[in-house]
């Protein structure tokens, strides 16, 4: 049982790190601020700008 | 006794793939090819890569990564090793294990399968490794700037035009992918289409409705694709839907042209973002599923180990299994793109320089174990439909009795009558000419699929997902690639006229947005114009061009390694090295100088000037075969350029009249804890 709430709890931040929701999270923890519309923007405007300037694979 | 579990998983597999190599006559289950690889991937991890991480690359945890060193909650952050283990996978799987070893099946599951698992334990994870390993200890850098600092400033300037080049090539082969599968399919081009406003509605969602809610409106997003192959269905049978969504390859060409170039203008929240957490979720899930369904299936291959197509005669594309089966199937054994990769995002997530092994090498062994699952969803089919559905008009005959008989005078029988059947069952009005490998792989995992639940009556429904599924991931690198490659040519105008640099300045990015679409929309027309079918020329060319990007890589890692051990290790990188450069060369000196009219670019040139009538469309064809041996052409000088200077760069260091240089950042003791990953 305690394997199988280890395997979950690793799938899930995996899902959580490709849907950038830890990302998120870090960046409201840097700038000491709640979760709103206008931080998530701020948030995507500078991590987009990064994310998308890369290759994506074949 | 570790070692002996080892050499047990190595006994096992060497036996069953010796045994799948030499046994003929019977039928072969699907299993067999399951157990063979992944008991060799367990011994190539536990003792080849676990030998390289220890003693070549010797992995230190007390030493501080960029991770840590570097980390500003952005890029560089220390992260636990399993969640940057799915972040590089999620990353480095794209359409080509997929697409390539279905191409490849064309001469029998054995060649493709023995390339996929010797490729990748010898040659792709040991590329992804040490390009990981050299990324963290040089501050996460990239390929193209490790390549500038370690072999010299014509290297990194090669590597980058190389990138460029081989994005526009990448991009037109994929798209001629899409469109293949597309063309003449109401079914699917709706499905596709209704992922575009779904996309947007998810990036409106979370701009303004619920901000960072990614998996929450991501499993919204599932459902209304879903709802949406439900729809295709009934728009495929409405009298009035159904001819707005059946379009031509020409038609859906100038579509995707024209999405590539909006997705690449657009804000990247609006559809591009959206679409990318949706296709990244639909294809993990897709290959976990289908792993599940072939355990639980266990299919019989139909596909023969060897057709008599290694002789280089085949419709699906020509050329020997020498050379041209090991640069048909790149990304499943080994594929230069991954030096990207393993040189971008991963290396500034590494907590841990041991964890570097189960990233970087661990990753490419689960991709390449994708690529033979692709290769068993092929062969699972019955082999006459498989060449039915992959060879062009122009080698099987243009109506649908011409290609039953060819197909079956070469030895795998199939009829109209079992053609059309196939096709109705999967809401299909044809499945001849579906050139490209999209269409059958989806018919495998949708053969696949129904065998695990639902039966026959969900066959339709299967084959659409599976195409929904290539198409929406395959489109996600479109944009994205349009967009990088927009960026890449902005850097090199920039030197010229300092504006065209700026990626906020909007004529600039408008002008080089249009230039990056057009680059790789004229390859795809030609491709779909092509009465070969596209594929025959393009696939190549891209195998070749990814391929040779993998010599630049593994050019990188030997340099590395002379530096950090003499020549000690060389044969690490130089053995995979060596044979791709024989492979690469080989095929591009063939491609260009063939005397046959279907291998050789300009032979084929030059068997259409002999035409007595010569329309535009005659002289377009000459022009673009004229361009493919030029654009191959270029490639070798670019690599070769980089390959002489790494060689003098290795014999100066090696006979001591050159002096090691390292690059590598000094030594900081680490001090995260385990908690903090």
């Amino acid at each position: 049982m305690k394997t199988l709430r280890l395997f979950t709890s690793v799938v899930l931040a995996i899902l959580r790190e490709l849907a950038d929701q830890n990302a998120y999270d870090r960046h409201l923890k840097i700038h000491a601020c709640p979760n709103s519309p206008e931080e998530y923007r701020r948030f995507q405007s500078v991590h987009f700008k990064a994310k998308y300037q890369r290759a994506k694979c074949c | 006794m570790r070692h002996l579990i080892s050499a047990g998983f190595g006994i096992i597999g060497a036996v069953v793939l010796a045994g799948i190599a030499i046994n003929r006559g019977e039928p072969v289950n699907s299993m067999w090819l399951v157990v063979a690889s992944v008991c060799i991937y367990i011994f190539a991890y536990r003792v080849y890569a676990s030998w390289i991480a220890v003693t070549v690359m010797a992995l230190d945890d007390n030493r501080a990564t960029p991770a840590e060193r570097l980390r500003n909650g952005h890029d560089y952050e220390p992260t636990n090793k399993w969640i940057v283990f799915g972040h590089h996978f999620a990353a480095i799987a794209g359409p080509g294990p997929l697409v390539g070893p279905t191409l490849a099946a064309q001469f029998g599951y054995l060649p493709g399968t023995l390339w996929i698992i010797i490729g990748a334990v010898l040659g792709g994870c040991v590329q992804d490794f040490v390009i990981l390993f050299c990324s963290i200890r040089r501050d996460g850098k990239s390929l193209g700037q490790m390549a500038r600092e370690e072999i010299g400033r014509v290297g990194g300037f090669t590597a980058l035009v190389t990138v460029l080049l081989i994005m526009i090539i990448l991009l037109a082969v994929v798209a001629l992918v899409v469109v293949n599968a597309l063309k003449g399919s109401p079914w699917g081009t709706f499905t596709i289409a209704a992922t575009m406003p779904i996309a947007v509605f998810m990036g409106l969602y979370l701009r303004y409705f619920r901000p960072g809610k990614v998996l929450e409106i991501s499993v919204i997003g599932f459902g209304l694709v879903i709802g949406s192959i439900f729809a295709g269905e009934w728009v495929a049978q409405s009298a009035v839907w159904a001819p707005w969504f059946t379009l031509s390859g020409v038609t859906l060409a100038l579509c995707v042209i024209v999405y590539g170039f909006a997705a690449s203008a657009l804000p990247v929240w609006l559809l591009l973002a959206p679409r990318d957490y949706l296709s990244t979720f639909v294809k993990l899930g897709v290959v976990i599923m289908l792993g599940i369904g072939i355990l639980f299936v266990q299919p019989q291959l139909q596909m023969p180990a060897l057709t008599r197509f290694i002789d280089g005669t085949g419709p699906v594309f020509a050329g020997n299994v020498f050379p041209f089966c090991f640069i048909t199937i790149a990304c499943g054994a080994i594929s230069g793109f991954h030096s990207l990769i393993s040189s971008g995002t991963t290396p500034k997530m590494i907590a841990r320089e041991s964890h570097a092994l189960p990233v970087g090498y661990g990753s490419m062994l689960l991709e390449s174990f994708v690529a033979i699952m692709a290769i068993i969803s092929a062969c699972v089919l019955d082999p006459g439909v498989y060449f039915a559905v992959n060879s062009p008009a122009g080698v099987v005959g243009a109506t649908a009795e011409a290609a039953v008989q060819t197909i079956s005078a070469w030895g795998f029988p199939v009829t109209a009558a079992q053609m059309a059947a196939l096709a109705k069952s999967v809401g299909e009005e044809t499945l001849f000419y579906r050139t490209g490998g999209a269409p059958s792989l989806a018919l495998g995992m949708a053969h696949i699929f129904s065998k695990s639940g639902g039966g026959e009556r969900l066959l339709a429904f299967w084959y659409h997902f599976a195409i929904m599924f290539e198409a929406l991931f395959i489109l996600t690198i479109i944009d994205a690639g349009t967009r990088v490659g927009r960026f890449m040519l902005q850097d090199l105008m920039g030197h010229f006229y300092k504006p065209l640099g700026r990626t906020s300045w909007m004529p600039g990015v408008v002008g080089s947005s249009a230039a990056v679409v057009l680059a790789w929309g004229f390859f795809l027309y030609q491709g779909v114009i092509d009465p070969l079918g596209g594929i025959n020329s393009l696939w190549p060319l891209f195998g070749i061009a990814n391929q040779l990007l993998a010599i630049i890589a593994l050019c990188l890692c030997t340099t590395v390694l002379v530096k950090m051990n003499g020549a000690k290790y060389i044969w690490i990188p130089l053995l995979p090295m060596a044979w791709l450069v024989t492979v690469t060369f080989t095929s591009a000196l063939m491609k260009i100088f063939s005397a046959q009219p279907r291998i050789g670019f300009i032979s084929a040139a030059e068997g259409l000037e002999k035409l007595a009538v010569q329309t535009d469309a005659t002289r377009t064809l000459i022009f673009n075969n004229y361009l493919d041996a030029f654009l191959c052409g270029l490639f070798l000088v670019l690599v070769s350029t980089i390959l002489i200077d790494s060689v003098r760069q290795w014999i100066g260091l090696l006979n001591g009249s050159r002096q090691p240089r390292s690059t590598e950042t000094p030594f900081v003791q680490s001090t995260l804890t385990p908690e903090e990953i």
